[in-house]
Protein backbone atom coordinates (compact mmCIF):
# COMPACT_ATOMS: atom_id res chain seq x y z
CA UNK A 1 0.00 0.00 0.00
CA UNK A 2 1.79 3.13 -1.16
CA UNK A 3 0.19 6.55 -0.79
CA UNK A 4 0.47 9.18 -3.50
CA UNK A 5 1.13 12.11 -1.20
CA UNK A 6 4.21 14.10 -2.24
CA UNK A 7 6.42 14.58 0.80
CA UNK A 8 9.54 16.12 -0.74
CA UNK A 9 9.96 18.05 -3.90
CA UNK A 10 12.88 19.80 -5.54
CA UNK A 11 12.45 22.56 -8.08
CA UNK A 12 15.42 23.59 -10.18
CA UNK A 13 17.77 22.99 -7.22
CA UNK A 14 21.37 24.04 -7.72
CA UNK A 15 24.56 24.52 -5.73
CA UNK A 16 28.17 24.88 -6.85
CA UNK A 17 28.22 21.12 -7.39
CA UNK A 18 24.72 20.13 -8.48
CA UNK A 19 22.52 21.73 -11.12
CA UNK A 20 18.89 22.01 -12.18
CA UNK A 21 17.66 19.21 -9.99
CA UNK A 22 13.93 18.53 -10.17
CA UNK A 23 12.62 15.62 -8.17
CA UNK A 24 9.56 14.28 -6.38
CA UNK A 25 9.48 11.88 -3.46
CA UNK A 26 6.26 10.19 -2.41
CA UNK A 27 5.44 9.49 1.21
CA UNK A 28 6.21 5.98 2.39
CA UNK A 29 8.57 5.14 -0.44
CA UNK A 30 12.17 4.10 -0.47
CA UNK A 31 14.18 6.13 -2.94
CA UNK A 32 17.59 4.71 -3.73
CA UNK A 33 20.14 7.15 -5.07
CA UNK A 34 22.87 5.80 -7.29
CA UNK A 35 25.64 7.31 -9.36
CA UNK A 36 29.41 7.57 -9.67
CA UNK A 37 31.53 8.88 -6.76
CA UNK A 38 31.61 12.66 -6.57
CA UNK A 39 28.51 13.03 -8.72
CA UNK A 40 26.62 15.07 -6.10
CA UNK A 41 24.54 12.43 -4.30
CA UNK A 42 25.56 13.54 -0.79
CA UNK A 43 25.31 17.19 -1.82
CA UNK A 44 21.69 16.57 -2.72
CA UNK A 45 20.60 14.83 0.46
CA UNK A 46 22.44 17.36 2.64
CA UNK A 47 20.13 20.00 1.20
CA UNK A 48 17.00 18.21 2.34
CA UNK A 49 17.60 18.66 6.10
CA UNK A 50 19.42 21.96 5.57
CA UNK A 51 22.89 20.80 6.48
CA UNK A 52 23.54 23.03 3.47
CA UNK A 53 21.29 25.28 1.42
CA UNK A 54 20.91 25.43 -2.36
CA UNK A 55 22.13 28.54 -4.16
CA UNK A 56 19.16 28.39 -6.51
CA UNK A 57 15.78 26.72 -6.69
CA UNK A 58 13.76 25.48 -3.75
CA UNK A 59 13.04 22.33 -1.79
CA UNK A 60 9.54 21.72 -0.51
CA UNK A 61 8.63 19.51 2.43
CA UNK A 62 4.88 18.87 2.64
CA UNK A 63 4.50 21.60 0.03
CA UNK A 64 6.29 24.22 2.12
CA UNK A 65 9.81 25.53 1.51
CA UNK A 66 12.21 23.85 3.95
CA UNK A 67 13.47 27.32 4.85
CA UNK A 68 10.12 28.14 6.38
CA UNK A 69 10.43 25.48 9.07
CA UNK A 70 12.36 26.15 12.27
CA UNK A 71 15.70 24.40 11.56
CA UNK A 72 15.75 22.03 14.58
CA UNK A 73 12.17 20.96 13.91
CA UNK A 74 12.90 20.28 10.24
CA UNK A 75 15.92 18.18 11.22
CA UNK A 76 13.86 16.22 13.71
CA UNK A 77 11.36 15.39 10.98
CA UNK A 78 14.02 14.67 8.37
CA UNK A 79 16.57 12.50 10.18
CA UNK A 80 19.95 11.48 8.85
CA UNK A 81 22.21 8.47 9.25
CA UNK A 82 25.79 8.82 8.09
CA UNK A 83 28.32 6.40 6.67
CA UNK A 84 30.21 6.43 9.96
CA UNK A 85 28.44 6.10 13.30
CA UNK A 86 29.67 9.46 14.67
CA UNK A 87 28.60 8.48 18.17
CA UNK A 88 29.13 10.94 21.00
CA UNK A 89 31.48 10.08 23.85
CA UNK A 90 29.54 8.32 26.60
CA UNK A 91 27.08 5.47 26.88
CA UNK A 92 24.67 4.06 24.32
CA UNK A 93 21.80 5.51 26.34
CA UNK A 94 23.33 8.98 26.32
CA UNK A 95 23.50 8.76 22.54
CA UNK A 96 19.96 7.50 22.14
CA UNK A 97 18.46 10.22 24.28
CA UNK A 98 20.40 13.07 22.67
CA UNK A 99 17.60 13.92 20.25
CA UNK A 100 14.52 13.10 22.36
CA UNK A 101 15.88 15.15 25.28
CA UNK A 102 15.86 18.24 23.08
CA UNK A 103 12.13 17.72 22.60
CA UNK A 104 11.37 16.46 26.10
CA UNK A 105 10.34 13.11 24.70
CA UNK A 106 12.80 10.78 26.38
CA UNK A 107 11.68 7.83 28.46
CA UNK A 108 13.84 4.87 29.49
CA UNK A 109 11.25 2.64 27.84
CA UNK A 110 11.98 4.33 24.50
CA UNK A 111 15.64 3.39 24.87
CA UNK A 112 14.79 -0.27 25.34
CA UNK A 113 12.34 -0.19 22.45
CA UNK A 114 14.93 1.33 20.12
CA UNK A 115 17.53 -1.26 21.03
CA UNK A 116 15.03 -4.04 20.49
CA UNK A 117 14.26 -2.57 17.10
CA UNK A 118 17.90 -2.62 16.00
CA UNK A 119 18.24 -6.05 17.64
CA UNK A 120 20.71 -5.17 20.35
CA UNK A 121 20.28 -6.40 23.95
CA UNK A 122 18.81 -4.00 26.52
CA UNK A 123 21.99 -4.19 28.61
CA UNK A 124 23.67 -2.18 25.88
CA UNK A 125 22.02 0.97 27.23
CA UNK A 126 24.68 1.33 29.91
CA UNK A 127 27.60 0.31 27.69
CA UNK A 128 30.26 2.79 26.70
CA UNK A 129 30.14 3.31 22.93
CA UNK A 130 33.87 2.63 22.81
CA UNK A 131 33.25 -0.91 24.05
CA UNK A 132 30.99 -2.10 21.23
CA UNK A 133 31.88 -3.23 17.71
CA UNK A 134 31.75 -1.05 14.61
CA UNK A 135 28.60 -2.75 13.33
CA UNK A 136 26.91 -2.32 16.70
CA UNK A 137 27.94 1.34 16.76
CA UNK A 138 26.32 1.85 13.38
CA UNK A 139 23.10 0.26 14.63
CA UNK A 140 23.16 2.54 17.69
CA UNK A 141 23.61 5.47 15.35
CA UNK A 142 20.61 4.27 13.34
CA UNK A 143 18.57 3.92 16.54
CA UNK A 144 19.70 7.38 17.68
CA UNK A 145 18.21 8.91 14.54
CA UNK A 146 15.02 6.86 14.87
CA UNK A 147 14.69 8.07 18.47
CA UNK A 148 13.54 11.41 17.04
CA UNK A 149 10.65 9.63 15.32
CA UNK A 150 11.42 11.14 11.88
CA UNK A 151 9.04 11.19 8.92
CA UNK A 152 11.91 11.01 6.45
CA UNK A 153 15.16 9.14 6.85
CA UNK A 154 18.21 10.20 4.85
CA UNK A 155 20.91 7.55 4.65
CA UNK A 156 24.30 8.41 3.22
CA UNK A 157 25.83 5.01 2.49
CA UNK A 158 24.81 4.14 5.99
CA UNK A 159 25.06 0.40 5.46
CA UNK A 160 28.26 0.34 3.40
CA UNK A 161 30.55 -0.30 6.35
CA UNK A 162 28.43 -3.16 7.73
CA UNK A 163 29.05 -6.86 7.33
CA UNK A 164 26.51 -8.79 5.24
CA UNK A 165 24.59 -10.14 8.20
CA UNK A 166 24.16 -6.72 9.83
CA UNK A 167 23.34 -5.14 6.51
CA UNK A 168 20.51 -7.64 5.99
CA UNK A 169 19.29 -6.87 9.48
CA UNK A 170 19.22 -3.13 8.87
CA UNK A 171 17.46 -3.66 5.54
CA UNK A 172 14.74 -5.68 7.27
CA UNK A 173 14.36 -2.88 9.79
CA UNK A 174 14.07 -0.28 7.03
CA UNK A 175 11.30 -2.22 5.32
CA UNK A 176 9.55 -2.60 8.64
CA UNK A 177 9.75 1.16 9.23
CA UNK A 178 8.20 1.88 5.86
CA UNK A 179 5.47 -0.66 6.45
CA UNK A 180 4.59 0.23 10.03
CA UNK A 181 5.33 3.92 10.30
CA UNK A 182 4.97 5.04 6.67
CA UNK A 183 8.42 6.51 6.96
CA UNK A 184 10.01 7.78 3.74
CA UNK A 185 13.60 6.81 3.04
CA UNK A 186 16.18 8.30 0.72
CA UNK A 187 19.29 6.20 0.65
CA UNK A 188 22.53 6.67 -1.20
CA UNK A 189 24.13 3.36 -1.98
CA UNK A 190 27.01 2.04 -4.04
CA UNK A 191 25.54 -1.41 -3.88
CA UNK A 192 23.38 -1.67 -7.00
CA UNK A 193 21.82 -4.91 -5.85
CA UNK A 194 20.72 -3.18 -2.68
CA UNK A 195 19.41 -0.20 -4.65
CA UNK A 196 17.33 -2.55 -6.75
CA UNK A 197 16.22 -4.75 -3.85
CA UNK A 198 14.99 -1.92 -1.64
CA UNK A 199 14.03 0.90 -3.97
CA UNK A 200 10.53 1.84 -5.02
CA UNK A 201 12.02 4.75 -6.90
CA UNK A 202 15.59 5.40 -7.97
CA UNK A 203 17.48 8.57 -8.81
CA UNK A 204 20.51 8.23 -11.04
CA UNK A 205 22.85 11.15 -10.52
CA UNK A 206 25.90 11.91 -12.67
CA UNK A 207 27.94 15.08 -13.02
CA UNK A 208 25.77 16.96 -10.57
CA UNK A 209 22.51 16.26 -12.43
CA UNK A 210 19.66 13.84 -11.91
CA UNK A 211 19.84 12.12 -15.29
CA UNK A 212 17.09 9.62 -14.58
CA UNK A 213 14.42 9.12 -11.96
CA UNK A 214 11.52 6.76 -11.83
CA UNK A 215 10.44 3.31 -10.74
CA UNK A 216 13.49 1.35 -9.67
CA UNK A 217 12.60 -1.63 -11.84
CA UNK A 218 12.20 0.56 -14.92
CA UNK A 219 15.57 2.22 -14.45
CA UNK A 220 17.37 -1.07 -14.02
CA UNK A 221 15.46 -2.89 -16.77
CA UNK A 222 15.48 -0.21 -19.41
CA UNK A 223 17.87 2.65 -18.72
CA UNK A 224 17.09 5.61 -20.95
CA UNK A 225 20.46 7.31 -20.99
CA UNK A 226 23.83 6.09 -22.21
CA UNK A 227 25.30 7.20 -18.87
CA UNK A 228 23.07 4.90 -16.83
CA UNK A 229 23.56 2.00 -19.25
CA UNK A 230 27.32 2.43 -18.92
CA UNK A 231 27.10 2.84 -15.12
CA UNK A 232 25.02 -0.32 -14.70
CA UNK A 233 27.47 -2.25 -16.86
CA UNK A 234 30.67 -1.22 -15.12
CA UNK A 235 29.45 -1.24 -11.53
CA UNK B 1 71.41 42.91 45.21
CA UNK B 2 74.82 42.54 43.48
CA UNK B 3 74.92 44.09 40.01
CA UNK B 4 75.88 41.97 36.99
CA UNK B 5 78.77 43.66 35.20
CA UNK B 6 78.96 44.12 31.42
CA UNK B 7 81.86 41.68 31.30
CA UNK B 8 79.80 38.99 33.04
CA UNK B 9 76.99 39.59 30.54
CA UNK B 10 79.47 39.06 27.71
CA UNK B 11 80.47 35.71 29.24
CA UNK B 12 76.86 34.48 28.98
CA UNK B 13 76.76 35.51 25.34
CA UNK B 14 79.87 33.35 24.77
CA UNK B 15 77.92 30.52 26.38
CA UNK B 16 75.30 30.87 23.64
CA UNK B 17 78.00 30.63 20.99
CA UNK B 18 78.64 26.99 21.95
CA UNK B 19 75.27 25.62 20.71
CA UNK B 20 75.47 28.01 17.75
CA UNK B 21 78.86 26.59 16.68
CA UNK B 22 77.64 23.04 17.25
CA UNK B 23 74.51 23.56 15.19
CA UNK B 24 76.70 25.02 12.44
CA UNK B 25 79.01 22.00 12.70
CA UNK B 26 76.14 19.54 12.43
CA UNK B 27 74.47 21.62 9.69
CA UNK B 28 71.26 21.87 11.68
CA UNK B 29 70.45 25.02 9.77
CA UNK B 30 69.41 26.89 12.89
CA UNK B 31 72.61 28.83 13.62
CA UNK B 32 71.25 32.00 12.03
CA UNK B 33 67.91 31.75 13.84
CA UNK B 34 69.62 31.13 17.15
CA UNK B 35 71.86 34.18 16.77
CA UNK B 36 68.95 36.31 15.59
CA UNK B 37 66.67 35.13 18.40
CA UNK B 38 69.32 35.76 21.03
CA UNK B 39 70.04 39.23 19.68
CA UNK B 40 66.35 40.02 19.43
CA UNK B 41 65.81 38.78 22.97
CA UNK B 42 68.64 40.93 24.32
CA UNK B 43 67.46 44.04 22.48
CA UNK B 44 63.84 43.51 23.55
CA UNK B 45 64.86 43.10 27.18
CA UNK B 46 67.11 46.18 27.16
CA UNK B 47 64.30 48.23 25.65
CA UNK B 48 61.80 46.87 28.16
CA UNK B 49 64.27 47.81 30.91
CA UNK B 50 64.13 51.44 29.80
CA UNK B 51 60.36 51.35 29.26
CA UNK B 52 59.81 49.95 32.75
CA UNK B 53 62.16 52.52 34.28
CA UNK B 54 60.09 55.21 32.59
CA UNK B 55 56.77 53.64 33.64
CA UNK B 56 57.87 53.28 37.26
CA UNK B 57 58.64 57.00 37.33
CA UNK B 58 55.26 58.28 36.11
CA UNK B 59 51.90 58.26 37.93
CA UNK B 60 50.92 54.70 38.85
CA UNK B 61 47.50 54.54 37.24
CA UNK B 62 48.70 55.99 33.94
CA UNK B 63 51.63 53.59 33.90
CA UNK B 64 49.49 50.57 34.74
CA UNK B 65 46.83 51.47 32.17
CA UNK B 66 49.43 52.01 29.44
CA UNK B 67 51.35 48.85 30.24
CA UNK B 68 48.28 46.64 30.58
CA UNK B 69 46.79 47.93 27.31
CA UNK B 70 50.02 47.29 25.41
CA UNK B 71 50.39 43.83 26.97
CA UNK B 72 46.81 42.81 26.22
CA UNK B 73 47.05 44.10 22.65
CA UNK B 74 50.28 42.21 21.97
CA UNK B 75 48.91 39.06 23.62
CA UNK B 76 45.67 39.24 21.66
CA UNK B 77 47.52 39.75 18.41
CA UNK B 78 49.70 36.71 19.13
CA UNK B 79 46.75 34.51 20.15
CA UNK B 80 44.75 35.82 17.19
CA UNK B 81 47.45 34.55 14.86
CA UNK B 82 46.86 31.02 16.14
CA UNK B 83 43.14 31.47 15.68
CA UNK B 84 43.46 32.68 12.07
CA UNK B 85 40.25 32.03 10.21
CA UNK B 86 38.11 32.31 13.33
CA UNK B 87 36.05 35.45 13.05
CA UNK B 88 37.27 38.29 15.29
CA UNK B 89 39.86 36.10 17.02
CA UNK B 90 41.81 39.22 18.03
CA UNK B 91 38.78 41.04 19.36
CA UNK B 92 37.53 37.98 21.26
CA UNK B 93 40.88 37.48 22.97
CA UNK B 94 41.28 41.21 23.65
CA UNK B 95 37.87 41.44 25.31
CA UNK B 96 38.34 38.28 27.36
CA UNK B 97 41.84 39.27 28.51
CA UNK B 98 40.66 42.77 29.41
CA UNK B 99 37.79 41.41 31.51
CA UNK B 100 40.03 38.91 33.25
CA UNK B 101 42.81 41.41 33.95
CA UNK B 102 40.12 43.72 35.33
CA UNK B 103 38.84 41.01 37.66
CA UNK B 104 42.36 40.16 38.81
CA UNK B 105 43.14 43.81 39.55
CA UNK B 106 39.92 44.23 41.50
CA UNK B 107 40.87 41.18 43.54
CA UNK B 108 44.49 42.21 44.13
CA UNK B 109 43.87 45.87 44.89
CA UNK B 110 40.38 45.61 46.35
CA UNK B 111 41.40 43.05 48.92
CA UNK B 112 44.73 44.75 49.62
CA UNK B 113 46.68 41.74 48.46
CA UNK B 114 49.24 43.94 46.74
CA UNK B 115 49.57 47.71 46.74
CA UNK B 116 48.60 49.66 43.63
CA UNK B 117 52.17 50.41 42.55
CA UNK B 118 53.52 50.06 39.04
CA UNK B 119 56.47 48.00 40.28
CA UNK B 120 54.10 45.36 41.62
CA UNK B 121 51.09 45.54 39.35
CA UNK B 122 52.84 45.66 35.96
CA UNK B 123 55.10 42.59 36.25
CA UNK B 124 52.39 40.54 37.96
CA UNK B 125 49.81 41.55 35.34
CA UNK B 126 52.34 40.56 32.70
CA UNK B 127 52.46 37.07 34.13
CA UNK B 128 48.68 36.75 34.24
CA UNK B 129 48.23 38.14 30.71
CA UNK B 130 51.07 36.05 29.28
CA UNK B 131 49.66 32.81 30.64
CA UNK B 132 46.13 33.72 29.59
CA UNK B 133 47.45 34.46 26.11
CA UNK B 134 48.82 30.93 25.86
CA UNK B 135 45.49 29.53 27.08
CA UNK B 136 43.58 31.60 24.55
CA UNK B 137 45.87 30.55 21.69
CA UNK B 138 45.56 26.90 22.74
CA UNK B 139 41.78 27.16 22.96
CA UNK B 140 41.49 28.80 19.52
CA UNK B 141 43.82 26.33 17.88
CA UNK B 142 42.14 23.39 19.54
CA UNK B 143 38.69 24.61 18.51
CA UNK B 144 39.78 24.79 14.87
CA UNK B 145 41.35 21.38 15.04
CA UNK B 146 38.47 19.69 16.86
CA UNK B 147 35.79 21.18 14.63
CA UNK B 148 37.66 19.67 11.72
CA UNK B 149 38.45 16.28 13.32
CA UNK B 150 35.02 15.84 14.91
CA UNK B 151 33.03 17.44 12.11
CA UNK B 152 30.99 14.23 11.75
CA UNK B 153 29.85 14.34 15.37
CA UNK B 154 28.87 17.99 15.15
CA UNK B 155 26.91 17.27 11.97
CA UNK B 156 25.25 14.30 13.67
CA UNK B 157 24.24 16.52 16.58
CA UNK B 158 22.87 19.22 14.28
CA UNK B 159 21.00 16.57 12.28
CA UNK B 160 19.32 15.44 15.48
CA UNK B 161 17.98 18.94 15.95
CA UNK B 162 20.62 20.33 18.29
CA UNK B 163 21.18 24.08 18.27
CA UNK B 164 24.77 25.26 17.67
CA UNK B 165 25.52 25.77 21.40
CA UNK B 166 24.38 22.23 22.17
CA UNK B 167 26.17 20.72 19.18
CA UNK B 168 29.36 22.65 19.98
CA UNK B 169 29.28 21.46 23.55
CA UNK B 170 30.65 18.10 22.39
CA UNK B 171 33.80 19.95 21.35
CA UNK B 172 34.02 22.83 23.80
CA UNK B 173 34.31 20.60 26.85
CA UNK B 174 37.48 19.06 25.41
CA UNK B 175 38.83 22.41 24.26
CA UNK B 176 38.58 23.87 27.74
CA UNK B 177 40.13 20.80 29.29
CA UNK B 178 43.03 20.82 26.83
CA UNK B 179 43.70 24.51 27.36
CA UNK B 180 43.69 24.08 31.15
CA UNK B 181 45.89 21.00 31.37
CA UNK B 182 49.26 22.83 31.17
CA UNK B 183 48.33 25.11 34.07
CA UNK B 184 46.90 22.25 36.14
CA UNK B 185 50.12 20.30 35.60
CA UNK B 186 52.13 23.41 36.37
CA UNK B 187 50.22 23.88 39.61
CA UNK B 188 50.80 20.25 40.61
CA UNK B 189 54.57 20.35 40.21
CA UNK B 190 55.10 23.91 41.33
CA UNK B 191 58.27 24.20 43.40
CA UNK B 192 59.13 20.55 42.77
CA UNK B 193 60.42 20.67 39.22
CA UNK B 194 61.57 24.26 39.15
CA UNK B 195 61.19 27.24 41.38
CA UNK B 196 58.74 29.60 39.75
CA UNK B 197 60.29 32.68 38.13
CA UNK B 198 58.73 35.20 40.44
CA UNK B 199 59.84 33.41 43.57
CA UNK B 200 63.32 32.97 42.14
CA UNK B 201 63.47 36.69 41.41
CA UNK B 202 62.36 37.67 44.89
CA UNK B 203 64.81 35.30 46.55
CA UNK B 204 67.70 36.57 44.40
CA UNK B 205 66.55 40.08 45.23
CA UNK B 206 67.02 39.30 48.93
CA UNK B 207 63.47 38.49 50.06
CA UNK B 208 62.99 35.66 52.55
CA UNK B 209 61.74 32.41 50.98
CA UNK B 210 58.54 32.58 53.07
CA UNK B 211 57.79 36.10 51.84
CA UNK B 212 58.60 35.02 48.29
CA UNK B 213 56.24 32.06 48.61
CA UNK B 214 53.36 34.29 49.69
CA UNK B 215 53.73 36.27 46.48
CA UNK B 216 54.12 33.11 44.51
CA UNK B 217 50.88 31.69 45.90
CA UNK B 218 49.03 34.86 44.99
CA UNK B 219 50.38 34.87 41.46
CA UNK B 220 50.06 31.10 40.88
CA UNK B 221 46.43 31.01 41.95
CA UNK B 222 45.65 34.19 40.02
CA UNK B 223 47.24 32.69 36.92
CA UNK B 224 45.37 29.43 37.36
CA UNK B 225 42.02 31.16 37.70
CA UNK B 226 42.74 33.49 34.78
CA UNK B 227 43.87 30.69 32.50
CA UNK B 228 40.78 28.63 33.30
CA UNK B 229 38.44 31.56 32.76
CA UNK B 230 40.23 32.56 29.55
CA UNK B 231 39.83 29.13 27.99
CA UNK B 232 36.18 28.98 29.05
CA UNK B 233 35.28 32.48 27.84
CA UNK B 234 37.25 32.27 24.60
CA UNK B 235 35.74 28.87 23.70
CA UNK B 236 32.26 30.00 24.69
CA UNK B 237 32.49 33.01 22.36
CA UNK B 238 34.66 31.73 19.50
CA UNK B 239 32.69 28.55 18.74
CA UNK B 240 30.00 30.77 17.22
CA UNK B 241 32.10 31.49 14.17
CA UNK B 242 31.85 27.83 13.17
CA UNK B 243 28.10 28.17 12.57
CA UNK B 244 25.90 30.47 10.53
CA UNK B 245 22.49 31.83 11.45
CA UNK B 246 20.79 28.85 9.79
CA UNK B 247 22.45 26.46 12.25
CA UNK B 248 24.81 25.16 9.59
CA UNK B 249 28.45 24.33 10.04
CA UNK B 250 30.71 26.69 8.11
CA UNK B 251 34.17 25.87 6.80
CA UNK B 252 36.94 27.79 8.49
CA UNK B 253 39.60 28.90 6.03
CA UNK B 254 43.07 29.81 7.30
CA UNK B 255 43.43 32.73 4.92
CA UNK B 256 40.12 34.37 5.77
Amino acid sequence: MKGNEVILEGKNVGTERVHNMDFTVLKGQIVTIIGPSGSGKSTLINLLNRINDPLEGEILFHGKNVKEYPVPELRKKIGMVFQTANLFTGTVEENLKYGPEIWGEWTPELGKELLRFVQLPEEFLSKDVEDISGGQQQRVSFARTLANDPEVLLMDEATSALDNRTEELVEEELLQLVKEKKITILMITHDLEQARRLGDQTFFIADGRILEQGKTEDLFESPATEELKFFLEVE
Amino acid sequence: MPEISNLSMLTVIIFVLIPVSLSYLYSLGIAKTTIWSSLRGIIQLILIGYVLTFLFEITDWIAVTLAVLVMISAASWQAGQRGKGIKNAFLVTFTVLAIIEGLVLILWIGFNIIPFESQQVIPMSGMVIGNSMVASALALERLKNDFSVHKGKVLAALSLGATPPKAANIIIRNTIKAAMIPSIDGLKTIGLVQLPGMMTGLIIGGASPIEAIRYQIVISLSIFASVSLTSMFVSAIAYRSFFNKDMQLVEIKEND
